[in-house]
């Protein structure tokens, strides 16, 4: 009896795909072969012979191996981005966003600091200081799916990136479609909301991912140079 | 010698083709393309696999592991998926169009 698992398993055993990826391919193909052996033996072969025929649907491994980590390739980079870097970011995104008008029903008065002139900007204290748990939360879910450290740094700031899509590309277009909003707008108020939605959040997200970022980089590290 | 470029599109055609009526897992895909076309389409292992993990990349076919009721064994099985039987048929079309053109230039004509 012939273990095609195990022959798969070792002629794949550099096939640089996920875990998850390559027990699904070594299943499939060992499957296969197996097949082919059955049908050649039910055709009366000898068990070696029908083995070596078998074989014979693959006369370069490398080459296979090549050909399936090409094909693989961008199903793996999709699969990961969105593991390690959308999902904990819409969930920092989701979570951050949806405290601020829970507070504000609960009675939250924002602190309001006079900026240049008539301009205020108002900062959510108290939401504010959650920002760091939800940056690490992030972090977290990002690092524990494998992440890079960019993909980690970026799954905690996610909500501030949104918030400045927003600011860069939905407050142009509203300058342009509304002329009323570019007169209303002063710099100082610009750069209030600014300050308020997107530097000081962005701050505080950053205090509780960059923790989680330096952790994965002082592991890794040490991957690196076990003997140190 | 027929280029790597029409030699895939043959065996794409003849995958979808295949696929049009029913799922299948590739050994059986396989061997169905042999017997159909009288041992002319011939699929091996190292040909077929990474062929079919393009196709589901492109969004034409879908594969899921399915257990056989009969034997217990676990396949992974194929199926078409909407954006592959839209592709079906402009590919159908075009390798008619193509043979159709070789057949007028070569002359060579059924008896």
């Amino acid at each position: 009896m012939h273990d095609w698992r195990e022959l798969v398993q070792s002629k794949l055993a550099e096939l640089p795909v996920s875990p998850g990826t390559k027990t699904d391919v070594v299943d499939e193909l060992a499957g296969h072969l197996e097949e082919v052996y059955e049908e050649l033996r039910r055709q009366g072969m000898t068990e070696e012979l029908a083995a070596q025929r078998a074989m014979r649907q693959v006369t370069d491994w490398n080459a296979l191996q090549r050909h399936i980590r090409k094909a693989k390739e961008r199903e793996e980079l999709m699969h990961n981005r969105v593991r390690q870097l959308w999902f904990p970011g819409l969930l920092t995104l989701i979570l951050s966003t949806g405290l601020l008008p829970m507070l504000l029903k609960l009675g939250l008065e924002p602190r309001i600091v006079s900026w240049s002139g008539p301009e205020t900007i108002l900062f959510y204290v108290p939401w504010l200081m959650t920002l760091p748990l939800f940056g690490a939360l992030g972090a977290y879910v990002s690092l524990r799916a494998g992440g890079p450290a960019r993909a980690i740094l970026l799954s905690g700031v996610f909500p501030v990136l949104s918030l400045a899509a927003c600011f860069f590309v939905i407050l142009p277009l509203s300058i342009v479609l509304d002329r009323s909003i570019a007169f209303h707008l002063t710099l100082a108020g610009f750069l209030g909301l600014l300050l308020s939605w997107i530097a000081v959040p962005g701050a505080a997200l950053l205090i509780g991912a960059l923790p989680i970022q330096i952790l994965h980089a002082r592991e890794a590290n040490s991957q690196r140079m076990p003997g140190a | 010698m027929i280029r790597a470029g029409v030699k895939r599109g043959t065996a794409e055609l003849a995958v979808l083709s295949i696929l049009e009526d029913g799922p299948l897992h590739g050994y059986e895909m396989a061997r169905r393309i042999e017997e159909q076309t009288k041992g002319a389409l011939r699929f091996t292992l190292a040909a077929l696999y990474p062929m079919l993990y393009c196709m589901e990349q492109r969004g034409w076919i879908r594969g899921a592991w399915e257990t056989s009721s009969s034997s217990g064994r676990r396949r992974r099985c194929y199926r078409l998926t909407p954006a592959g039987k839209k592709k079906l048929s402009p590919l159908r079309r075009e390798w008619a169009e193509l043979f159709g053109a070789l057949q007028r230039l070569t002359k060579v004509s059924h008896a």
